[in-house]
């Protein structure tokens, strides 16, 4: 019991209430405090998270059009979702998306991070530089780019003509329209990733390094024996949130290539945008959205297991 | 190792640098250079090459098309609110979390951190169809609702950062009889500005650039969003780039002066939300 729970003696005590009741009161009172701080988010996180949730688990077992009643529909939209919204074929899609995007993307941010991480002038200006597209609205951004990766007239082709090459129509090719899209998703987010890396470089104590090269350890043991281990924590950090966004990504594909050629760009939020608000199959975009939360809370927890197994080094 | 060969190493490693900031900041200029120039001039001359003048015709043209500055107005609205409320509703809980007692509290903090867990796009349709069901699709509210309350994300930051803060000044509040609020004001928001301009950060930038939700719940021109209004940008003004890529610096500039102004706070709050504490 803390001591603002201590009562005065008054010269005549009253007998004390139970203790069950007095911990009520404090309950009640406590949360009479709390209440006005806690609500307002509280309402927010249940009308607009919580519920949305279970809804979405009901509205995939329903046939619905937004027009006519819903009706139940058993697991139809399970089977609707593969068979004419080829729903693995967008899944397909955005694996192919991600494996573009995050393993270049996380190389280049951690090679940005070690480029930048030493006490020399400028070091906080280039810092700033390579930030900026993290700052970019991706729509707008996607504009400048798919003027860039014209066929004709664009700057990359006309680049390439310089060199003598004859670029390809980048947006318009099933074969390169979704790397194009990776690089440019990979171009706005690696300068943000490098701040993580920065950050965590800066926790590895030198001496480390010291030790190591007194020992005869060449650069490229020291980045495998201590940068990388050490790294560790930031490494789960930085690619459980960035497998989670690029799982989603749509503003981008949107704008450039919306789905195609073909169907060569269409990604699965792309697929559910399509499904559930062009094509009004609501039960089937509700049944897709699960299928890609299944996935990614999958692909995370993987992820946990994979960094948690390997050894982490305590620095005392 | 000479003086000579030192001086070598530092330029190339500084001409490493500034090839490499060329290709972040490439796209910006080229975007920039190509909206001042005539549109015989987007076609005639190379990309990479500066306008003559500043041509302003383009900017004017893209804002006159008929919607373009009420999709600006409705952008900078609804961001402003959605941040206002984000932020006060956000601070407030982060506060409970952090600094007061009550039962449950525990357990409400873990059901917000599982709600992480959750991506967008699986509340995307049920929204939409409570939206709906309460006939606010094409309404102000429909855009900014969803996101007024709180996001979890920030309430988290803050409350991490809140904890971080020494208990004894709080205490001595408390002791002097400062009621919640009053300790709220006097002490937690001075002492936790830099967290809160984080998190304002985060909400500006988020309503700013939120494309999904508002291209689905609105569709008249008089409600829809500015990243709404580029994306249809291309089909309005079918290859003309010297127009399109205006209209898209018009969304694009805002947040590059926010960044100009607020670096520094920008960069430290993004390595503040990649520390595990």
């Amino acid at each position: 019991m803390g001591l603002a729970d201590l009562r005065l003696p008054s010269s005549v005590a009253p007998p004390a209430p139970p203790k069950w009741r007095r911990t009520g009161r404090r309950r009640l009172r406590q949360l009479a405090t709390a209440g006005p701080f806690i609500l307002p988010s509280l309402a927010g996180v249940v009308v607009f998270l919580l519920i949305p949730v279970v809804l979405v688990l009901l509205l995939s077992f329903v046939k619905w059009n937004f027009l006519q009643p819903p009706h139940w529909a058993g697991f139809a939209n399970f089977v609707t979702m593969a068979r004419y919204h080829h729903v693995f074929h967008s899944l397909a899609i955005t694996a192919y998306y991600v494996l573009w995007n995050i393993p270049v993307q996380t190389v280049i941010a951690l090679a940005l991070a070690m480029l930048l991480n030493r006490r020399l002038p400028g070091m906080g200006l280039f810092r700033a530089l390579y930030v900026l597209p993290y700052m970019s609205t991706p729509v707008a951004m996607a504009v400048v780019w798919s003027w860039l990766f014209q066929a004709q007239n664009g700057l990359v082709n006309r680049l390439l003509l310089i060199a003598g090459l004859h670029g390809p129509n980048w947006l318009g090719d099933q074969a390169t329209a979704l790397p194009v899209i990776a690089m440019m998703a990979t171009w706005q987010y690696a300068g943000y990733n490098m701040l993580f890396f920065l950050a965590g470089l800066q926790t590895i104590p030198s001496q480390l390094y010291e030790s190591a090269s007194i020992d005869g350890a060449s650069g490229w043991q020291q980045f495998r024996r201590i940068t990388l281990p050490l790294l560790n924590p930031t490494m789960l950090f930085v690619l459980v949130t960035d497998v989670i966004g690029s799982f989603q990504v749509f503003d981008q594909v949107y704008v450039t290539t919306q789905g195609g050629p073909g169907s060569a760009t269409e990604v699965i939020n792309y697929n559910i945008y399509a499904t559930g608000f062009q094509n009004f199959d609501v039960g089937s975009a509700s049944a897709m959205s699960l299928l890609l939360f299944g996935v990614i809370l999958v692909i995370t927890v993987l992820q946990f297991r994979f960094f948690r197994n390997r050894t982490t080094y305590e620095v005392s | 190792m000479t003086t000579a060969a030192r001086a070598s190493r530092y330029a190339g490693f500084y001409l490493c640098l500034a090839v490499i900031a060329v290709v972040f900041v490439g796209p910006y200029l080229l975007a920039f250079f190509a909206a001042f120039k005539t549109e015989a001039g987007v076609y005639g001359t190379a990309p990479w090459s500066p306008p003559h003048s500043l041509y302003l015709a383009n900017f004017t043209t893209v804002l006159n098309r008929d919607g373009f500055l009420r999709f600006l107005e409705n952008t900078a609205g609804v961001t402003i609110a959605l941040t206002a409320g984000q932020v006060t509703f956000g601070v407030l809980a982060a506060y409970a979390f952090a600094r007061l007692e009550f039962p449950g509290r525990d357990w409400l903090f873990s059901l917000y951190l599982a709600t992480l867990m959750v991506p967008n796009v699986v509340t995307l349709v049920p929204l939409y169809t409570m939206m709906r069901q309460f006939h606010l699709i094409n309404t102000y509210w429909a855009l900014f609702l969803p996101y007024l309350l709180g996001a979890p994300y920030t309430i988290f930051l803050m409350r991490q950062y809140f904890r971080s803060l020494p208990s004894e000044v709080f205490a001595a509040a408390r002791v002097d009889g400062c009621s919640e609020l009053r300790i709220l004001t006097r002490i937690l928001l001075p002492m936790g500005r830099p967290i809160i301009v984080t998190a304002t950060l985060i909400a500006f930038v988020f309503g700013w650039n939120n494309f999904l939700w508002p291209l689905i719940v609105t569709d008249s021109p008089s409600k829809q969003v500015l990243t709404v209004g580029i994306a249809g940008l291309q089909s309005y003004f079918v290859s003309h780039w010297n127009l399109v890529l205006a209209g898209s610096l018009v969304a694009l500039v805002p947040l590059l002066a926010i960044f100009a102004v607020f670096q520094k706070q920008i960069v430290r709050s993004i390595q503040l939300s990649g520390v595990n504490r």
